[in-house]
């Protein structure tokens, strides 16, 4: 099966129109298997949102290859199939949230009738969908750009910051939507500023600095990490040879054979294994040390 | 060709609910039914013999019915056609600067629309609008003159349509110009200073006849020869609702230069949005 998405050495430069000239994009190889849900994190200005506007032929790309759903970005039958929530969405204020839906939905070729548009409209909890857009509040905005997104029954989501301005507890219903989504099969590419949202969401993450994907795996891959592990020994094994050994405060840094070493040197004073797993740490423990790996 | 017509309808369905067009057509309504309740015609056998505005006694001479129309409908087509203009200048003016607004151009990009339908469904929606604009009005005063009088005249309609060729011109630059500058105050003022220069461009010869000869009346001359004649189309629209006699010639050139301006500053739009990142 082909990737949903596949980028290869991909590379956008911004030019100024006066000489002057910044890389958004260095580099970047990447593959998101279809019907994953991949989180994208990164520092602000990591190039998060270029990549994205890349896959979308909203930015063209310096260099480099960029395969969407088996097609080049920006091919209208390609975008057919894609359902995109910008960053920052701005809505015809003159329009109400049904003729809004009803305009993005002409404009995907459907036709949807009007019971179908109510039900998109509660499937994000806008019930009173004949108030102008002007009035709404940003939570309003967000849900109504991803009732837009999610029109159609798209293969691919793209959603760049889904929950922004969204109170808490509209954030748990578009994370709801979004399982429903990912259960009917839908790839998702996730860009959000809260970690903990796209560790709830996603099953695969990429790691964005300055251009370049610093890590990239499944969830579990990356939280582990490969290189550090936690031991517990038997009681009243010594503190100090365990450490000259390699396990500051229970925990070894290294790869498996470099821990399949220290163990053997801290068998050899006489320490006993009793419980070994990998070191998990949470996303935003990942970014902050892919950042402080990169600086 | 439908998804550019879908653009087209998109851009329509959100223009109906915008007070500028609101105010456009509540104007012309308004117009024509302070028209409609004051204008006082005494036609008697085929000719005027008064005719009283607001109670206000305009005229007693007698003249025929279809004489005096003729006068009117001239000086309607010109008002239309330089105020209309204007009006149409100012509230167009913010149509494609706010298409191209950020989050708002990135997802219409990330629908299946082309570009180039992007480009020429907003154009066409405009003209549309206009269009909607021109032939309310132009119908509601030939009827509202007919029943009046008695004479059907189609030249209002049809020098109306001559107006439409005008603005498209300047709609095409207003458009040209918002895929450089994203504002609708530039927007306003290319289509304004396009109309200004229509004006100069159709008293080209004379104009450029007051300046010294030598370099400068050459640049100007060579500079005004692309720019549609504006000025000259206004008398065109003004003669054809007036159903006098125009040259032919002189007409077909008028509107070929107008239509192959247009289609120069939409080429180059759609050359330069084709290149654009968002």
């Amino acid at each position: 099966m082909t990737a949903a998405v596949a980028v290869t050495d991909l590379t956008k430069t911004y030019r100024a129109l006066f000489g002057g000239a910044h890389e958004a994009l260095s580099g970047l190889t990447l593959s998101i298997p279809r019907g994953a849900a991949f989180g994208l994190i990164g520092p602000n200005g990591a190039g998060k949102t270029t990549f994205i506007k890349v896959l979308l032929g909203v930015v063209q790309a310096t260099s480099g290859e960029v395969t969407v759903l088996g097609g080049a970005p920006g091919d209208v039958p390609v975008r057919a199939r894609i359902g995109y929530l910008p960053e920052r969405m701005h809505l015809p204020a003159a329009l109400s949230a049904r003729q809004f839906l009803r305009s993005v939905a002409t404009l995907k070729g459907l036709a949807p009738s009007d019971g179908e548009l109510s039900r998109a409209l509660e499937r994000v909890g806008l019930a009173n969908d004949g108030q102008r857009i002007g009035s709404f509040s940003k939570g309003m905005r967000q849900r109504l750009g991803l009732a837009a997104a999610m029109l159609g029954a798209p293969e691919l989501l793209i959603l760049d910051e889904p929950t922004d301005g969204i109170d808490p507890v509209g954030r748990v219903e578009v994370r709801q939507l979004l399982l429903e989504e990912r259960a009917r099969g839908v790839t998702l590419l996730l860009n959000s500023h809260l970690l903990s949202e796209t560790e709830r969401v996603c099953d695969r993450v990429g790691v964005l600095q300055r251009g370049q994907l610093r890590l990239e795996g499944t969830l579990d891959e990356v939280r582990r990490g490969a290189t550090a592990f936690r031991a517990r020994f038997e009681a009243g094994a010594d503190e100090g040879a365990l450490r000259a050994a390699g396990f500051v405060d229970g925990v070894f840094s290294g790869d498996v054979a470099a821990l399949n070493e220290a163990l053997d040197r801290a068998r050899a004073t006489g320490a006993r294994l009793v419980a070994l797993s990998p070191v998990e740490r949470d996303l935003e423990q990942v970014l902050s040390e892919a950042m402080k790996e990169a600086s | 060709m439908r998804q550019l017509l879908r653009v087209a309808l998109d851009l329509l369905l959100e223009a109906t609910r915008r007070r500028w067009v609101l105010g456009l057509f509540g104007s012309i309504t308004l117009v024509l039914t302070a028209l409609g309740l004051s204008l006082e015609l005494d036609v008697v056998d085929g000719a005027l013999a008064g005719s009283k505005l607001f109670g206000v006694l305009l005229s007693d001479d007698v003249v025929s019915a279809h004489r005096a129309l003729s006068g009117v409908s001239q000086a309607v087509a010109y008002l239309a056609f330089y105020g209309g203009a204007v009006f149409l200048v100012v509230a167009c003016s913010d149509f494609a600067p706010e298409l191209l607004s950020p989050g708002r151009i990135e997802h219409l990009l990330s629908l299946p629309v082309a570009r180039w339908q992007l480009l020429f469904g907003t154009y066409l929606g405009v003209l549309g609008l206009v269009s909607a604009g021109i032939l309310y009005g132009a119908v509601g005063l030939t009827a509202l003159l007919g029943v009046k009088t008695g004479v059907w005249s189609p030249g209002l309609l049809l020098g109306s349509t001559v107006g439409l060729l005008g603005f498209a011109a300047l709609y095409a630059v207003m458009l040209c110009s918002a895929f450089f500058v994203r504002s609708a105050s530039v927007s306003g003022g290319a289509g304004a200073a396009m109309l200004g220069l229509g004006v100069v461009a159709s008293y080209r010869e004379s104009l450029t006849g007051l300046l010294e000869p030598g370099l400068v009346r050459t640049l100007v001359s060579w500079a005004l020869v692309p720019v549609p004649r504006l000025g000259g189309l206004a008398t065109m629209s003004a003669r054809i609702a007036a159903e006098q006699a125009i040259d032919g010639a002189v007409a077909s050139r008028l509107a070929a230069g107008c239509g192959l301006f247009s289609v120069a500053a939409l080429a180059l739009a759609a050359w330069r949005f084709e290149r654009m990142d968002f």
